[in-house]
């Protein structure tokens, strides 16, 4: 069965190959293909060849009268590359715009969530009122400066229990520590007399300080007045202090 | 020995080159080549609104090229495609508006009388050959005129008009054997204007 299908195949190629234009078709293929019959060709064949070479003549003035609105409309119609060049500086700042702005949103997220590195977290401290870093992260000052102080023990700048101040002796117990500095300290005042009584820490040195003073200044007045204030300190950084007072009258 | 001829043959790369990146002067030379057979094959198809059309095909040409690779018998395929599509939108709008036919219109779509042909044999002319080619139907005409006008072959006329290259071929040869016997007949009827003495 394959043997006849494939036989009847090549004879249909074959036969396609064996078929030859007619007289008057390979005429017109040369025509076609303009190309000039022979001298011996039919009139009317002759003649319809001059037809076509008269259709596929040389160009007319008319034809070509539009050469230079052509052209002109060629040069108006040429896609220019500048606009493409324009974009590209035009996107390239609205793009680091816009990576500026998120990145500047996610710096102050992060300053407010307080997870920022801790010299990043100072300066969002100092510049945007974020929270300030933890005191873990603070590092403390090897230089530190020790003073004692009269009437306290290893107190420098601190007034804390300063002995006889002159808050010990209005007799208003009073106790203010106020650390400011990166140090740590206490105090403890006692006061009598005035009932005023001040006992003041402020740690003001990386160093623990400790500081007694006694504001036992008998009042004057017709009035006895004791008064006794307890001050504590604790400064590191930015210091934290407590302070108690009693002031008798 | 062809008469037909194109213009730049062996030039033809480097000035569609040169065309390509804006060369006014390349693309003044690619117009002169093919120009003439554009608008000579518009006019036939679609009449006195040729050159409107040819314009329009010209305009493609400027903002495609670049895209365009090819020999030039392919830029003349792919240009002569362009403004088949361009008279096919022609003749879609001229249906939905159509307009009283003018004189020369009809002459177009009647067969050529007898002395028309004995003229055009007498005055042999460009404009009268295709005013003879005009008279066929239309299909046969645009074949003829892709084939013998634009120098194109019946596998590219093929692909032009979406037919076979074997029906191109049909379609040819009854076109010219039809015109023939215009021509015939002209030579025969009209004596008096010396027949075809060409």
């Amino acid at each position: 069965m394959r043997v006849f299908t494939a036989s009847l195949a090549e004879m249909w190629f074959s036969a396609r190959g064996r078929t030859r234009l007619s007289p008057d078709e390979a005429t017109a293929e040369l025509m076609l293909a303009r190309r000039r019959l022979g001298q011996h060709a039919p009139e009317s064949q002759r003649t319809l060849e001059l037809v076509l070479a008269a259709a596929a003549g040389p160009a007319t003035e008319r034809e070509l009268a539009g050469e230079a609105a052509a052209v002109t409309t060629f040069l108006a119609a040429l896609p220019e590359p500048e606009p493409a060049r324009r974009r590209g500086p035009r996107r390239i700042p609205a793009l680091a715009v816009a990576f500026m702005f998120v990145a500047l949103v996610t710096l102050c997220g992060t300053a407010e969530a307080g997870a920022l590195p801790a010299p990043l977290q100072r300066l969002a401290h100092q510049a945007i009122n974020a929270p300030a870093p933890p005191p873990a992260m603070r590092v403390p000052r090897p230089t530190a400066d020790v003073t004692p102080g009269p009437g306290a023990t290893g107190s420098h700048l601190a007034s804390a229990g300063s002995g006889p101040s002159q808050e010990a002796r209005t007799g208003k117990p009073s106790a203010s520590p106020k650390p400011t500095h990166t140090s740590d300290s206490q105090g403890n005042g006692n006061g009598s007399g005035q009932p005023t009584a001040s006992a003041s820490a402020k740690p003001t040195s990386s160093t623990t300080d400790n500081g007694k003073g006694n504001g036992g200044t008998p009042g004057q007045g017709g009035s006895n007045s004791n008064g006794n204030g307890n001050g504590n300190g604790h400064g590191n950084g930015h210091g934290n202090g407590n302070g108690n007072g009693n002031g008798n009258g | 020995m062809l008469y037909g001829r194109f213009v730049l043959d062996g030039d033809f790369p480097d000035v569609l080159r040169l065309a390509a990146r804006g060369d006014a002067a390349a693309f003044a030379r690619l117009w002169r080549d093919t120009h003439p057979p554009l608008l000579r094959y518009l006019w036939v198809s679609v009449g006195d609104t040729a050159e409107d059309v040819a314009a329009d095909v010209w305009l493609d040409v400027a903002r495609r090229i670049g895209s365009f690779h090819g020999g030039e018998q392919e830029f003349r395929g792919w240009l002569f495609t362009m403004a088949r599509r361009k008279m096919i939108d022609r003749h879609r709008y001229e249906a939905r508006r159509p307009v009283s036919p003018t004189a020369d219109g009809e002459l177009f779509e009647r067969p050529a009388p007898d002395d028309t042909v004995a003229a055009a044999l007498e005055y042999i002319s460009t404009e009268t050959a295709l005013a003879l080619i005009a008279t066929l139907p239309r299909d046969q005409a645009e074949i003829v005129v892709l084939r013998v006008v634009a120098g194109l072959d019946a596998n590219a006329v093929a692909q032009i008009v979406g037919k076979s290259p074997g029906a191109v071929r049909v379609a040819a040869h009854r076109g010219l054997r039809t015109l023939r016997e215009h021509v015939a007949s002209a030579t025969v009827t009209s004596p008096g204007r010396g027949g075809v003495t060409l």
